[in-house]
């Protein structure tokens, strides 16, 4: 497999666990090598500790599935104090995402971040659709995220990446917008702001009301987002989107990304993505390429 | 507790699939991962759909086997009900804590809500002969209750329409005075009221929740339930919890 360069760290392929379905990588370190991943996304970290969301999280759809989690985590000094010292022992690329309910904490979080040596990139999420006061809110009009962007940036001693929002008014000028405000890479998408019903309720499933929506279902949406994206800027795109197969993984390299990655995959077959990746160094074999 | 380490098995045989009733069957898979009693496997047996495999508990297991008993509620579980000899499933686990053997001492009840008994045959045969009293709710006809007989347990069942036993839910039947130690799986409400009961009584309680899953290993914090020390993932951390902690009408 040929190595994957990103942001000027060297990673082993380009395959990496998507924030927030992977933990801290020690859950499904009990269940395979996850030292043959690309990198590893940690759970969404805030600055302060959150409980995440009351009522239902999870809800399966046709082709994927809804969550709304709500950025539950232990806040970020505790996971540079309990989950890092693990998580670098696990032999692959550390991405630490890290959110916020307001420009405040983005800073905070990203300057104690910054400070962690065994950190390879930060990815700001400026999209997570489900906490009420901020997550998505930045990751919808361009300006307000350059603004985002730009404060975290000065900040930020590591590459930096900015996890982008499907619900963006304009993918293309919001990926410019990071790009021109100080970002190292874009990766996307998030879930999407979805909907379900009980009918027999009467009342949305989710507490939050509306809640993302991720796997095979917004895959050649999420495709045609990384398509515009990866046209529009000079970075690396990093691809993210229902990508389940090696074969759906190339497409979003030939759609411009630089690397994917993979979240609800994991959940339908946990060694999803080590498949990917073999599948990836069979294809590069056969075409004959040497690099993707 | 740590227990060890889950398998993914891509292709267990099935060995047997019986209907215990119209909509209840058990499975009994070639698997050598085992596992104690209350812990689970995450079960596939389709290809794209639905998207993700289904929680279900150990109903028994030995060296070679694993068997799981299962009630058709949806897409899922109708496919699993399909299965034959000679077809093969995706299983995933041991998973989550099970039980906790040691505080299950003296004279256990076991209470049960329907398909919520799947995991007590597992219990009952790893307690001590004659320890354990059965008190099974059905809605209506009454499954895997021949099988706990056959282990020297005492069962008394309720059902709802009163075609066999008492007419009437398992909690109406239930007295936490007569036990030392009580274990309960079933609907929430049924679990809440049996904690209530214990509570009052002052016996514990050890519950074993259900949630929807989609990880089913820890990682997605999709199924947490609400605790008096905050949400708890229910596949992890549970899904046996001391039924005193659960907050059960969040």
């Amino acid at each position: 497999m040929p190595e994957t360069m990103l942001c000027g760290v060297t990673l082993k392929n380009p395959v990496i666990a998507a924030s927030g379905t992977f933990g801290f990588g020690a859950e499904y370190g009990r269940l395979f090598d996850v030292s043959k991943l690309g990198a590893i996304c940690t759970k969404g970290l805030t600055l302060h500790p959150r409980e995440g969301n009351p009522g239902m999280r999870v809800w399966e759809t046709p082709a994927g599935m809804m969550n709304s989690i709500g950025l539950q985590n232990p806040g970020i000094p505790a996971f540079l104090e309990h989950e890092l010292p693990r998580m670098r022992t696990m032999g692959t690329a550390i991405i630490a995402n890290v959110g916020g309910g307001d420009l405040e904490e983005y800073v905070e979080g990203v300057r104690l971040l910054s400070e962690a040596e065994s950190i390879d990139i930060i990815e700001l999420n400026i999209s997570c659709p489900n906490v009420h006061e901020g997550g998505m809110a930045f990751g919808i009009k361009a300006n307000v995220a350059a603004g985002v962007v730009a404060a975290v940036r000065r900040v930020c001693r590591k590459p930096l990446m900015v996890k982008l929002s499907p619900n963006a008014e304009n993918i293309a000028d919001m990926a410019v917008a990071c790009e021109r405000a100080g970002a190292d890479a874009v990766s996307l998408v998030n879930a999407f702001n979805a909907l379900a019903i009980d009918i027999h309720a009467r009342k949305p499933v989710f507490d939050n009301v509306t809640a993302g929506l991720s796997g095979p279902a917004i895959k050649p949406i999420a495709l045609r987002m990384v398509w515009e994206a990866a046209h529009a800027v000079r970075i690396p795109v990093v691809g993210i989107g229902g990508i389940t197969t090696w074969q759906d993984a190339v497409e979003f390299l030939m759609a411009g990304a630089t690397a994917v990655q993979v979240g609800t995959a994991t959940f339908v077959k946990p060694t999803a993505m080590l498949d990917i990746v073999d599948g990836l160094e069979r294809y590069c074999a056969a075409e004959p390429l040497t690099r993707l | 507790m740590t227990s060890p380490s889950p398998a993914y098995i891509e292709e267990a045989l099935v060995l047997a699939q019986d209907r215990l009733t119209n909509d209840v069957y058990r499975l009994t898979v070639e698997a050598t991962t085992g596992g104690s009693p209350g812990q689970f496997y995450m079960v596939r047996a389709w290809d794209r759909e639905p998207l993700l495999a289904r929680p279900i508990s150990i109903h028994d297991a030995d060296e070679g086997t694993i068997s799981l008993l299962y009630q058709v509620r949806g897409r899922g579980t109708e496919l699993l009900a399909r299965l034959h000899k000679g077809d093969t499933v995706a299983l995933m686990g041991p998973l989550g804590n099970g039980f906790t053997m040691e505080n299950l001492h003296g004279r256990v009840g076991i209470v049960t809500g329907g398909i919520g008994i799947a995991p007590m045959f597992y219990l009952a045969s790893t307690l001590p002969a004659r320890s354990a009293t059965v008190i099974a709710g059905f809605k209506s006809t009454p499954y895997a209750v021949a099988a706990l007989l056959s282990l020297g347990v005492e069962v008394y069942v309720a059902t709802e329409d009163g075609c066999e036993g008492t007419r009437g839910f398992c909690t109406d039947i239930f007295d936490p005075a007569a036990f030392d130690v009580v274990v309960t799986c079933g609907p929430t409400p049924m679990m809440a009221r049996v904690a209530q009961l214990c509570a009052q009584a002052g016996v514990p309680c050890q519950a074993s929740l259900e949630a929807h899953m989609a990880c089913g290993i820890g990682a997605c914090l999709g199924c947490t339930f609400p605790t008096t020390s905050g949400y708890k993932r229910v596949c992890a951390d549970g899904p046996v919890f001391d039924a005193a902690e659960v907050i059960w009408h969040a």
